[in-house]
């Protein structure tokens, strides 16, 4: 995943090392001017010099960290933006019937929340982790140029950090794999209320489903609080280590610079300054290997991400014919189906019926339920591709290189109606297509539609739910016919056009969908209404003729 | 920032024991660090001092090392109290804040109910609540910390070493903190509020896109679509981009602080120390000190970094909260007599709408009668059912339930007095038995299923398993005729004196339909009832039919 930023990353760890490299020689001129307090004129410089090399110095490291930090941010951002547009095309071309494709909120929630995860790990994570495959053996082999007893002491105590860190890794890892499950458990039971808010409401049930939700929230309060537990606890223990071993090492430099120690260094006994240098490098060993455990969780997360987004692309891909880019309509025809079979996500094939539609020409598809009555729709809209067989209008073949063109000239009423966020206008407006003269009040009429947009309360302007929620249903299915009207479509597709609609309702819409045959398009409805059904022209009734 | 305080006061309020001793151990930490730092320094150069005058052995190592040794084990001894007192408590309190959020969402008017995304409110919820926890832990604990450090700092260093010093090293990191975190609070609030609109404008846009993706296939919209997500998402990049940038900034300003103050403590020290007017040692104590105050500056740069995001979750937050601690209103007890409804002269148009729905409307309907509202959709029935459950408020006129004015009533009496069942339900809960207690908490297993039959679930709950069989998210699952029984088992279960039912039968074919109907009687045999009808087996039921036009 990180492949293409590679270089990117290995040139902020870089920096990064650097940064705390020049540490060393801030600690060194810390230690010389400390030495000169106590001996003036053992060594040459003024106490202004050491300060300004310092500050300088420490300036220097800020700046580098900052733009290390920066190159690691523009690493993230690459993959980041990378990844979502991958797994933004993938499943937005994923048929929408096929069992792999995940709810639409879960993928928004991986798109938007769960893959920013990867940045903290790239930019918190990796940088640790090359500062502690370099600082410690540095710092090691310079203790030991200059005392073999304090090599010895950091020897001893930095190998028990990582040990003790992978035996908190498993115990944490269980914890926050408890916990991301009690996370999603509790999203799934407040997106359930919070979808039912109104019905909780009605039911004066609110003391009830806060309980409940207290319950809830007070579970995950307890996992939350195991896994940093065991986050607190790991860190303490590792801050134990280092404080032991600094302390090991200033008692060891303490005695020696009183001189009662004599053994560790080679040969002439430690200098002050040598002293001082030694202790203040001591905390450096170990502070890789503690923030590298501070940003452990990051590294889990990203892992978490990883792999779900991993097991998403191994799901087969599926898509709809064409690009989805808008293309002007064919021309128009005859619509012919022939031999036309369509295989269902079990395996079944279901068989067509050979039929033609001209312009103009109206036509009820029925059967029972599961005969393929909705996924003869699909296919004439070019949706999914056929198992066999050929859709044809006048001259033209749908093909994956005619479907943009094909679908340019189609009109479509989706048996569930689904409102886009933003204006009724807006959406209604989703159908005009360059070259259509038809006005939007036109269409509105035609559907019987006018006077629901009246009593809107913002007329055109007016934000509905997604589902629909400020219309009825009946209401909603006319402003969609409105829309399929706007388009002014050579065919019209309709699933389910009148369901669930009083007759008087169910008779506007029918004349609407007879009124836009008249205009020359060819329309076909799948229907359980036996009134709708009768009023077109002609019926094809599916028996669901499946085989293998 | 007045909206941070609020938030910090409810913070507090819940927890005030916890979130004191996490602070006042958060103190002993920072002066641990600063007093390991600085006595350390101090006896190694002390110790070569004694070294290099050959007095070595007069020098009394135990007291200091004794010191270091008791620093250092009660520096991390406190930190691990300090971190699990505050996060414990931080916590608790957010749970509180989020039971009263969602408290305080159920307590919205139904006309803003109807209207609120979920995702959105989830985000509330969540997103928002979360981003809440650095208000005490990383912005206020830290600063009462380092403000009380510095405080300490300046007190020990002018007694041990020299006031010039203590100065020094203590107005330069106020200073530098408090210019960090004035240009900090400058400039990254107006990105990061950029970034969390872009982020939701990017999810909303997202999720149409995938939910409508066919809708806009057929209409050539998909790539459109497509651009616009993008374009969300590429703003939400950039201004996150910005926010990194102000808070490396920031990270620059803070570091360079530390580095001046410890830099120019050292040069300070050496040349009091070179002038003979402190000893070495105390000079080293005094750099020492500075290095070990950069540790307070570690939380409020993290404080910093998030204080964008904070300040958003709080406004959020709190326009949503409930003003008073939500008083919880005795539920009056439920009465099963019947109650008569009466309308006068009603009025009502949606807000800004041209045309009224409903015009001089008037209506009345006995204790215990059955009656149908008939009429072309957009007639108004769902109306004049909302209008009577004080869902939405007339223009004009009067609702009158069983002699008192509805809008004088108060809402658990009015919400006891009538159930209201409206065209679109959602199920809620993990089995049928689950499903039902949403209306009644104290239900038994015998009335449920007395009130399953009478609805004509018995075989379905029966092939399913049983009351207590699972049921998928929303009832997904069970067929649109099954779901609307069950909304309608529920609605019943309440036992109403007046039931509202918006097409109740929805979906059913004819002789389910006359089942349920005349389960519904059985269950209800006082109740008044007022449906909005199309279907011939709801007006065969129907005592009176009202027609509308």
């Amino acid at each position: 995943m990180t492949q293409p930023v590679r270089r990117l990353l290995r040139r902020s760890g870089d920096l990064g090392v650097v940064s705390s490299l020049l540490w060393l020689v801030q600690a060194g001129a810390v230690s010389v001017s400390i030495a000169q307090m106590l001996e003036p004129g053992a060594y040459t410089g003024s106490p202004a010099l050491y300060a300004v090399m310092f500050i300088v110095l420490g300036l220097a490291r800020a700046a580098l960290d900052s733009h290390a930090g920066a190159l690691a941010f523009r690493a993230a951002d690459t993959v980041l933006a990378r990844e979502r547009a991958a797994l933004i095309a993938r499943e937005t071309r994923r048929r929408a019937n096929d069992p792999a494709r995940p709810p639409a909120a879960r993928t928004a929630t991986l798109a938007a929340e769960k893959l920013a995860a990867l940045t903290p790990y790239l930019t918190r994570y990796a940088p640790a982790r090359r500062r502690s495959t370099v600082l410690p053996f540095v710092i090691l082999g310079i203790s030991a140029y200059f005392s073999w007893a304090v090599a010895l002491v950091l020897l001893i105590a930095g190998p028990l950090v990582p040990v003790f860190m992978a035996l908190v890794g498993i115990a944490a890892k269980e914890a926050s794999e408890r916990q991301m499950r009690e996370v999603s458990d509790m999203n799934v039971l407040l997106l359930e209320r919070l979808s039912a808010l109104v019905d909780i409401r009605l039911l004066d049930a609110a003391e009830h489903t806060t309980a409940q939700f207290r319950t809830a929230a007070d579970r995950l309060r307890s996992r939350t609080m195991e896994v940093l537990r065991i986050a607190f606890l790991s860190s303490t223990v590792l801050e134990l280590f280092a404080a032991l071993g600094v302390a090991m090492v200033a008692v060891y430099v303490g005695f020696s610079l009183l001189g009662e120690l004599s053994f560790g260094a080679w040969g002439t006994p430690l200098t002050v300054a040598e002293g001082i240098f030694l202790l203040l490098l001591a905390p450096d060993y170990f502070q890789p290997l503690r923030d590298l455990a501070a940003a452990w969780h990051d590294k889990a997360d990203a892992n978490a991400v990883a792999r779900e987004l991993a097991e998403l692309e191994a799901q087969p891909e599926t898509s709809f014919l064409g690009t989805g880019m808008p293309a002007p309509a064919l021309p128009s025809g005859v619509l012919s189906v022939r031999e036309l079979a369509h295989r269902l996500p079990g395996g079944t094939v279901i068989h067509y019926p050979d039929f033609d539609l001209a312009p103009g020409e109206t036509l009820a598809i029925t059967g029972a339920s599961g005969a393929g009555k909705s996924s003869l729709l699909r296919l004439l809209a070019g949706l999914e591709a056929p198992e066999a067989g050929e859709i044809r209008l006048g001259g033209s073949v749908l093909t994956p290189e005619t479907a943009d063109a094909w679908r340019g000239g189609l009109g479509w009423m989706p048996q569930a109606p689904r409102f886009l966020s933003g204006s009724l206008r807006r959406n209604l407006t989703l159908a005009a297509r360059p070259g259509t003269d038809h006005t939007l009040d036109r269409a509105l009429t035609l559907a019987a539609a006018d006077g629901v947009v009246a009593t809107l309360p913002r007329g055109l302007n007016t934000q509905l739910g997604e589902n629909g929620m400020g219309v009825s249903g009946g209401e909603a299915r006319r402003l969609i016919l409105a829309r399929a009207a706007h388009a002014h479509p050579q065919i019209l597709l309709a699933d389910e056009p009148t369901a669930d609609l009083d007759e008087e309702t169910a008779a506007q819409v029918t004349s609407g969908l007879l009124q836009m045959a008249t205009q020359g398009t060819a329309v076909i409805v799948v229907t359980h209404d036996p009134a709708l059904a009768a009023r077109m022209k002609r019926q094809i009734a599916l028996h669901g003729e499946a085989g293998a | 920032m007045k909206n941070v305080l609020y938030i910090l006061r409810l913070i507090w309020r819940a927890q005030p024991k916890a979130l004191m001793r996490g602070t006042t151990l958060a103190v002993l930490v920072l002066a641990a660090g600063v007093g390991l730092l600085g006595l350390s320094g101090w006896f190694i150069t002390a110790a070569g001092a004694a070294g290099l005058a050959g007095v070595g052995i007069a020098f009394n190592v135990f007291q200091p090392s004794a010191g270091v040794r008791l620093l250092a084990l009660g520096r991390t001894a406190a930190r691990y109290g300090e971190r699990l007192l505050t996060h414990d408590a931080t916590l608790k309190s957010l749970t509180d804040i989020r039971v009263n959020l969602l408290r305080g969402v159920l307590g919205l008017p139904f006309t803003r109910l109807g209207k609120l995304r979920g995702a959105e409110t989830l985000n509330r919820l969540i997103a928002d609540v979360d981003a809440l926890d650095g208000i005490a832990l990383r912005l206020f604990i830290p600063a009462v910390s380092a403000v009380l450090i510095y405080a300490g700092a300046f007190a020990l260093l002018s007694w041990l070493s020299a006031p010039v010093l203590a100065a020094w090293v203590v107005l330069s990191f106020t200073l530098g903190v408090a210019a960090a975190l004035w240009w900090t609070s400058r400039r990254a609030l107006a990105p990061s509020r950029r970034a969390e609109k872009a982020l939701q404008a990017f999810r909303i846009r997202l999720i149409d896109m995938l939910r409508a993706r066919d809708d806009l296939l057929v209409y050539g919209h998909l790539t459109d679509q497509g651009a616009s997500v993008a374009e969300a998402e590429a703003r939400l990049r950039a201004n996150l981009d910005d926010t990194d940038h102000v808070e490396r900034r920031a990270g620059v300003a803070l570091s360079a602080t530390a580095t001046i103050s410890a830099g120019g403590a050292l040069w300070l020290g050496g040349s009091l120390a070179h002038q003979g007017a402190i000893a070495p040692a105390a000079a080293a104590l005094g750099f020492f000190a500075a290095m070990g105050m950069s540790e307070t500056v570690v939380p409020v740069r993290r404080g910093l970094a998030e204080l964008g995001r904070i300040l958003d979750a709080a406004r959020n937050v709190r326009r949503l909260l409930p003003e008073d601690k939500a008083p919880h209103p005795k539920r009056p007890a439920r009465r099963d007599e019947a109650v008569a409804l009466r309308m006068e002269n009603i009025c009502f148009r949606h807000a800004g709408a041209l045309r009224p729905v409903l015009e001089g409307f008037a209506l009345s309907v006995e204790p215990g009668e059955t009656v149908a509202l008939t009429g072309p959709s957009g007639s108004g029935k769902s109306t004049v059912l909302a209008l009577a459950a004080r869902l939405i408020r007339p223009e004009s006129g009067r609702v009158v339930l069983s002699g008192t004015d509805l809008a004088t009533l108060p809402a658990a009496q009015l919400r006891a007095a009538l159930t209201y069942l409206p065209q679109r339900s959602t199920l809620l809960g993990n089995s049928f038995f689950d499903v039902l207690t949403l209306a009644d908490p104290a239900l038994t297993e015998e009335r449920a299923s007395d009130v399953l039959e009478a609805m004509a679930l018995a075989s379905v709950v029966a092939a399913r398993g049983g009351l207590h069989a699972p049921l998928r998210e929303n009832g997904a699952g069970l067929s649109g005729g099954e779901q609307r029984r069950l909304v309608l088992a529920r609605a019943v279960l309440r036992r109403p004196g007046l039931l509202l039912l918006d097409e109740p039968t929805e979906g059913l074919d004819r002789a389910t339909a006359d089942t349920v109907l005349a389960g519904l009687r059985r269950i209800l045999p006082e109740a008044t009832i007022l449906t909005a009808s199309h279907r011939r087996a709801e007006r065969d039921w129907a005592e009176r039919i009202i027609q509308m036009h």
